[in-house]
């Protein structure tokens, strides 16, 4: 434990020294926020409320899915991707931590340092240019947070089941876009759901992608009844062991691959 | 006269000759384009389901309704993918002013901004031209335009100029690298601030900021404006048959301009002892 804490440390030095990276990601979601809240102003023009949200919860919902995608970066894929091709990877495993460990605590310790520098400037202009994101209920905050902490993980074993394939493709530059965007329309993060045409909406219910923004911010803004949102924790818990274990078997027969590779 | 007829030649010349090698870099890398062709569409498609299910939800968005919006994306998006063709390089002068990479073009009989671009032509921006023609055509449909001569016309004349105006952006934030010496790479701030203000109608945006866009900084006229004309849609700034040509204007007047700014970087640039 205290090795991979000691990466967590490092990293977030690390972050700390790389300022420009940190602006740049500022002035991204800056932008992002405040022309999503003048679309979603231009189509509530005539007030009222739309899939059961009005334009206020709605701008808290971008405010915090701009929040939550700072908590949601994964450099894995690429970590992963850099590895393989430089062939620092075999050498990595020889190292007395594990591999994915190391990952792992580089990502924490990432996101650490961005708390910092980027959740609470976003916060700060959000607030200031937008609408202060109250919660809707603040009783609700604990569930908030384990919610947060279940789409954390769904997210961060997804990026590392999905650089895995780096260890076949080599080049997966093209498949880490194609995985983002994809990610960025079902999962919630820029359109909640609840717009989509209802068959869609219906199968995306089952699959791990809507419990990565959509079902926290749901609870966020306080959309959905007290059922709904045990029954949507449910499966956000499910997923989340469920691609823990796919990942275990993977890392399993990934370490097995380079080792027979590399003699 | 007759001189500037053969210099002209020659730029031709020379110009199909380096789209001709940017032809074979396909053949030579098939797997990397596949993937791209891939990757590309889909961000623009993700981007057209995005306003597709919300603007359905709605109805419309300040009276554009969602066929209106499909030729707007559509267009939009041709004139992106047309920039990233001949322009993209723009993104990346910061690393050729601090590697010194002018001096191989400074010591060329062609202008330098000629060669800059046209011997680094980005073939695979043609992976953001397909889902732009389909999104397009999609629209035109859904709108039942009548195309006409004209009609072809203008939207030529539209792409021409839009693309003129992005690359003329691209050129003018590049260029700073000439004062500031440092490498900031612009591309992912353009695109995200160009994205947003082509992709949806700027008349949804607070009027201080439709008069930047408009006179400041002339993003209104790549997509806003021109297709506000060929629908028939009115805004408060220019309307009729006679924006496109407007916006070709624009165009020249903005790649003129970031050019002249060019010309002044690069005199500095010469000036730091090389």
């Amino acid at each position: 434990m205290k090795k991979y804490l000691y990466i967590i440390k490092t990293q977030i030095i690390k972050r700390l020294t790389y300022a420009f990276d940190v602006y740049g990601n500022i002035l991204v979601q800056t932008i992002i926020m405040i022309t999503s809240a003048f679309f979603w102003k231009a189509l509530y023009k005539d007030g009222g409320t739309a899939g059961g949200v009005d334009v206020d919860s709605m701008l808290v919902y971008i405010i915090m899915s701009s929040v939550l995608s700072v908590l949601l970066i994964t450099n894995v894929e690429k970590r992963i991707e850099q590895s393989v091709q430089k062939g620092t990877v075999a050498t990595d495993m020889m190292k007395p931590v594990s591999l994915f460990g190391i990952y792992f605590a580089e990502d924490i310790g990432t996101i650490i340092a961005l708390i910092l520098q980027n959740i609470l400037p976003i916060l700060l202009i959000g607030s200031l240019l937008i609408k202060v994101p109250k919660m809707a209920d603040l009783r609700d905050l604990p569930i908030f947070v384990l919610s947060v902490l279940l789409s954390f993980f769904i997210n961060w074993f997804l990026a590392a089941l999905f650089g895995m394939m780096a260890f076949s493709a080599v080049n997966i530059d093209a498949l880490i876009q194609v995985k983002k965007h994809l990610i960025r329309l079902v999962s919630g993060s820029i359109i909640p759901l609840w717009f989509f045409p209802d068959p869609i909406a219906n199968v995306l219910k089952f699959l791990p992608f809507p419990y990565i923004y959509q079902l926290p911010l749901s609870i966020y803004i306080g959309r959905g009844t007290r059922a709904e949102i045990f029954t949507g924790m449910e499966i956000q818990l499910a997923w989340a062991v469920v691609l823990f274990l796919v990942f275990l078997f993977a890392q399993k027969q990934i370490t097995r691959k380079v080792m027979v590779q590399g003699g | 006269m007759k001189k500037a007829f053969k210099e002209l030649g020659h730029y031709l010349d020379v110009t199909i000759q380096v789209i001709k090698m940017a032809f074979l870099t396909i053949v030579e890398y098939p797997a990397n384009i596949a993937g791209w062709m891939i990757s590309n569409p889909i961000q623009f498609i993700v981007g057209f389901a995005t306003i597709k299910f919300v603007v359905e939800s709605f109805g419309e968005i300040n009276g554009w309704n969602y066929g209106q919006l499909a030729f707007l994306y559509g267009l939009s998006v041709m004139s992106h993918a047309l920039s990233m063709i001949f322009f993209v390089q723009g993104w990346f002068m910061g690393y050729f002013v601090l590697e010194g990479d002018f001096d191989r073009y400074l010591t060329r009989p062609m202008s330098v901004l000629y060669q800059f671009f046209f011997t680094n032509i980005n073939i695979f921006g043609i992976t953001d031209l397909i889902p732009g023609i389909l999104v397009f055509v999609y629209g035109c449909i859904k709108c039942a335009v009548q195309v006409t001569p004209f009609f072809v016309l203008q939207v030529l004349v539209m792409l021409i100029g839009a693309t003129l105006i992005r690359g003329g952006i691209y050129i003018f934030l590049g260029s700073t690298s000439f004062y500031t010496k440092s490498t900031t790479d612009f591309g992912m701030y353009t695109q995200e601030i160009m994205d947003k203000t082509t992709l949806y109608p700027i008349s949804m945006y607070p009027e201080s900021l439709q008069f930047i866009l408009t006179y400041l900084i002339p993003i209104g006229w790549v997509s806003f404006y021109p297709v506000s004309s060929l629908l028939g849609i009115e805004n408060s700034v220019l309307n009729g048959m006679v924006v496109p040509f407007v916006t070709l204007l624009v165009g020249l007047l903005v790649i003129t301009l970031s050019g002249l700014f060019f010309k002044a970087g690069l005199k500095k640039y010469e000036s730091a002892g090389n």
